[in-house]
């Protein structure tokens, strides 16, 4: 009997080696993943993230073999609470990873945590680190975002004019370190005076509303510029509705569809946009090697561009 | 035997909900491997925690035949002066956070007088006053949220006590409080008078205003105490908190036998239709339905449920 166990034990070890032994940065294989996209909010910029996503999971698929499931899983509204709860219940389906846009990195903060004590790793897009950690973010520089496009309507309006600035949820913080930026370059030049701000939730209907209140009370006004991807759409809107395309500029923010079609129409100059699809490819990309065991970048940089009426196509789909 | 548990159907105005929340329960687990985890009870009970509270504030109101859109408001609000009590003001945390007890309160009390010294519908004046208290929450934090909340508080959102989070534990000791006022008190009886015919009530000499201001009141305690709570459990003040927990509890509410026409039902069925959309909103997650479908899917289960519970309790009546 003893003949017996010895061979098959030593047989048993020879298989089994393979799978103990140390594999190098990015040597790690299975046959396939599982990763939860949790973006802010149900919204059509986070559906181009998710776009990307399904763009990366395919290529993964096509040069590796592993197959890559992307869990969509979206708060209905822009709510900390609602979106740690659906964070919460992706944790507990044992993902191999979560990509996650926080809304609030102080009030996400805990439910990070949980990630990391049941072992789940998480890239963050379009969003920064809460204090103290340091996961992998993949997005763009917002300050340089609403730089550009601040710039470019000093540069529409001759250096002089009144413009008014579109908030988009005040506690989101890339919306808010945007509005900052913008007010920045503004106040740095003498001949520009911001007249108004508005609030719009990131709901294209209040932008609209807020955008007409804003020019009826300050008919003088010259240009607009958003830190949100709805307000510039609702701005658009609400300058077509009060008959001033042409009179009052408007540089827009990021590559809805709405917003590139107000550019082809004329009614905005141009638009200063993340990428949104290379967000969602770079955020698998990232998570996929790190579950591969390769070491990953602090910050991936999918940077910026300005669509104008030249290359507005290209990014028509 | 199935005569008894016949009987015993028919005689509790509660089977039906518990035998709905059983089947949904049974299904999910069925169905997927991750649901009767311990990592995610503890999730489903801290989620039905903060929401249970809202929820028996809001069965409460409704057993009067009121209702108050402004509770989550409310605990939005309360949220944000306790941050700033704690953070901006310095003043001690318990301090603090009992402060913001009684101003819930005391907000639970105004809408009780204008509802009842104006005339006032509770539905109509409370959507009013749901925009004063989120206005001025936006006042105070200009849409920023406030961090540093001391962390001497942070058990009481994030810690747990027999492997249940303390915000459900805390939740299950005031529906213990509700369900004694409700059942228990002559207060209580006097909420099902005033709900099932305020003239009536008024006409025996129940002090039907007084009931009435005092059960806002309390129901402005609990959403204080909920967003007190959210408070701790996110380690910031977030202006955010409550915005979710308007229709809900309402839902809830209605699920557990409690009609917004007032007169009938208890904080403990309301609780268990908390229960339901709890689960309901968990499995949708786990099972990975698409966020654009989720809306429609809660919903349909959400009157699936309430019809399975009428048709059983018809079917019962009847045998």
């Amino acid at each position: 009997m003893k003949s017996r166990i010895i061979p098959l034990l030593l047989a048993g070890a020879l298989f089994a080696t393979p799978a103990f032994a140390q594999e190098g940065p990015g040597q790690q294989k299975a046959d396939g993943y599982r990763f939860v996209l949790v973006p802010k909010v149900v919204h059509p910029w986070f559906d181009k993230v998710n776009q990307g996503a399904q763009q990366a999971a395919a290529a993964i698929e096509a040069q590796s073999g592993s197959k890559v499931e992307i869990q969509y899983s979206a708060p209905q509204s822009a709510s900390v609470a609602e979106q740690n709860e659906i964070i919460e219940r992706a944790i507990s389906t044992r993902p191999d990873g979560l990509i996650v846009d926080l809304l609030d990195p102080s009030g996400n903060r805990s439910v990070l945590e949980e990630a990391a004590e049941q072992g789940i790793p998480v890239t963050l897009f379009d969003s920064i680190n809460p204090e103290g950690m340091s996961l992998t973010t993949v997005g763009s520089d917002f300050c340089e975002q609403a730089n550009m496009a601040a710039n470019r309507l000093i540069e529409l309006l001759g250096g002089e004019g009144k413009v008014a600035i579109m908030m988009g949820v005040p506690t989101a913080p890339n919306h808010a370190e945007r509005a900052r930026c913008a007010q920045a370059t503004f106040d740095a030049h003498d001949g520009i005076e911001v007249v108004a701000t508005g609030v719009d939730n990131d709901d294209i209907n209040t932008a609209q509303q807020q955008a007409s209140a804003i020019m009826q009370a300050n008919p003088d006004l010259d240009g607009w510029v958003a830190a949100d991807a709805a307000g510039p759409v609702g701005i658009g809107q609400a300058i077509k509705e009060a008959g001033k395309v042409g009179e009052v500029q408007l540089v827009g923010l990021d590559d809805l569809n709405q917003m590139l079609v107000l550019i082809q129409e004329g009614v905005a100059d141009s638009s200063s946009a993340s990428r949104p699809t290379m967000q969602g490819y770079w955020s698998v990309i990232n998570m996929w090697q790190q579950a591969t065991g390769a070491l990953t970048p602090n910050h991936i940089d999918t940077g910026n561009v300005m669509i104008t009426p030249d290359n507005v196509e290209s990014f028509m789909q | 035997m199935l005569r008894r548990m016949m009987g015993f159907m028919v005689l509790n105005p509660l089977s039906g909900v518990i035998a709905v929340l059983a089947i949904i329960v049974l299904v999910a687990s069925l169905l997927s491997p991750n649901f009767l985890t311990s990592y995610n009870m503890m999730i489903i009970a801290r989620s039905l925690a903060f929401i249970g509270l809202i929820t028996i504030a809001q069965s409460m109101l409704m057993i009067l035949g009121e209702l108050d859109l402004s509770l989550g408001a409310i605990g939005g609000f309360c949220g944000v002066i306790g941050g700033i009590l704690m953070v901006q003001v310095g003043l001690p945390p318990w301090l603090a956070f009992a402060l913001c007890l009684l101003i819930g309160a005391l907000f639970g009390l105004v809408n009780g007088l204008l509802v009842t010294l104006l005339r006032l519908p509770s539905l109509v004046l409370t959507i009013g006053m749901a925009g004063v208290y989120g206005g001025l929450n936006l006042v105070l934090t200009r849409g920023v949220a406030i961090t540093g909340i001391p962390s001497s508080i942070g058990f009481l959102g994030t810690g747990r006590w027999l492997g249940l989070p303390i915000p459900f534990w805390i939740m299950l000791v005031f529906l213990a409080i509700a369900s004694f006022i409700t059942l228990k008190t002559p207060f209580g009886r006097y909420m099902y008078a005033v709900g099932s015919n305020a003239p009536a009530a008024r006409m025996l000499g129940i002090h039907v205003d007084r009931v009435r201001v005092g059960v806002f009141a309390f129901a402005g305690f609990l959403a204080a105490l909920a967003g007190m709570l959210m408070v701790a459990r996110l380690g910031s003040a977030q202006p955010s908190i409550g915005d979710s927990w308007v229709l809900g509890p309402i839902a809830a509410a209605v699920i557990g036998g409690v009609p917004t026409t007032g007169g009938i039902g208890t904080p403990l069925g309301a609780i268990f239709g908390a229960a339901i959309i709890g689960v309901i909103e968990n499995i949708i997650v786990l099972f990975g339905i698409s966020p654009y479908w989720q809306s429609m899917v809660s919903g349909a289960i959400v009157v699936l449920a309430i019809s399975l519970d009428a048709i059983s309790r018809r079917y019962f009546k009847r045998e």
